[in-house]
């Protein structure tokens, strides 16, 4: 049996609404706050700074060898870049035990991720968020509140078969200053690879 | 007289075909059925009831679901089929989707597999089971009754797997 645990040392200040072991957070939790290092660099990376910076901060669990999460590597990115513009930072997460940094530094190089990708030593992030698969989206509002919880759309083989943009239209409407249509969505995806 | 004539003659004509199936490789899967969202419960579970059927939903695309088959095949080797039932279901999209016979033919999988067909996973997801968030591989175990006694999440082992078919059995007999 997998046996989450959430560690104390995440809370900082964000503990209401931690979610049970097995749970990932829901629209309307608060997340747990993290520091984590970049993939690439190695430079610890705060969600509380992103959150104070943006509008909106969208957290994605990623993988380099989950198939689900490379075939929407062309579309985070287009994500990312379109909604920078717009007071929306994207950042992902690599939980996957099997996947160290210097790979998943490598992975978004070689797929054109340009945006920041954070690596989660000993998934204590994808515990403490209940975080199971990739790719698997949080957005937060600016106090760390999930608005949307679940998948980028519902079209795994092809962007041009997309007619569920559920992270776009979260997106959309979080800017707009409307409530998110679907705040919680399902697919298909890899289950990240813990410790 | 005649009739036995021509029972003794279509034994002579089938001999020969029934020896080389006897000496044949293991029999490959079944062939892939498509299941509807609406259709799960009816055409995967309920004719099982009466058994234990363990549910493995899975994709040729997924490592761990790939690397779990061996175990599984395993396991069920442990139970009579009279007392439990193992039933795949391939969550494939239509372009990977081909794969799926070769691949249970390569790993000798005995196992009926379904095709899930949705074009939107979601609903399939919640048909099956509204807690599973659809990460891959998941399995059901439910019992004689077809009520869910066991969810397991991630890639299993061959005890893991024979673990929870027991439990769901009653224990060790």
């Amino acid at each position: 049996m997998r046996i989450r645990l959430v560690s104390a040392s995440l809370a900082l200040g964000l503990a209401l609404g931690a979610p049970a072991a097995g749970d990932a957070l829901k629209a309307g939790a608060v997340a747990p706050g993290f520091t984590l290092p970049a993939a690439g660099d190695g430079k610890p990376v705060a969600l509380k700074e992103l959150l104070a910076a943006n509008k909106a901060v969208a957290v994605i669990f990623v993988a380099t060898k989950c198939p689900v999460s490379n075939a929407y590597n062309g579309r985070m990115a287009a994500i990312a870049k379109e909604y920078a513009g717009k007071g929306v930072a994207v950042v992902g997460i690599n939980s996957n035990a099997t996947e160290p940094a210097a790979e998943v530094a490598d992975h978004a190089k070689k797929h054109g991720l340009d945006f920041q990708i954070l690596k989660d030593p000993g998934n204590k992030v994808a515990d403490a968020w209940g975080a199971t698969k990739t790719p698997e989206v949080f957005l937060l509002d600016p106090k760390g509140v999930v608005l949307y919880h679940g998948r980028i759309d519902e079209s795994q083989d092809d962007p041009k078969d997309v007619r569920s943009p559920d992270f776009r239209n979260a997106l959309d409407a979080i800017l707009a200053g409307k409530p998110v249509p679907k705040a919680e969505t399902k697919a298909f995806g890899c289950t990240i690879k813990r410790a | 007289m005649h009739d036995q004539a021509r029972l003794k003659g279509a034994a002579r004509l089938l001999a020969p075909a029934v020896l080389a199936l006897s000496l044949a490789p293991a029999a490959a899967a079944e062939p892939v059925k498509l299941v509807k969202p609406e259709q799960y419960r009816s055409r995967v579970v309920a004719p099982k009831k009466g058994r234990v059927l363990l549910v493995n939903f899975w994709a040729t695309w997924c490592d761990p679901c790939r690397e779990e088959m061996p175990a599984l095949v395993s396991a069920a080797k442990g139970f009579p089929s009279r007392d439990v039932a193992v039933v795949l279901v391939s969550t494939d999209t239509p372009k990977t989707a081909s794969a799926v016979p070769r691949f249970l033919s390569q790993l000798r999988v005995p196992f009926v597999c379904w095709q899930a067909k949705s074009r939107d996973p979601q609903p399939f997801i919640d048909s099956v089971d509204r807690s599973w968030d659809g990460s891959l591989p998941y399995t059901l175990v439910y019992d004689r009754k077809g009520e869910i006694v066991a969810k397991l999440a991630g890639r299993q082992t061959e005890a893991s797997f024979s673990e929870a078919l027991t439990k769901a059995l009653g224990g060790p007999r």
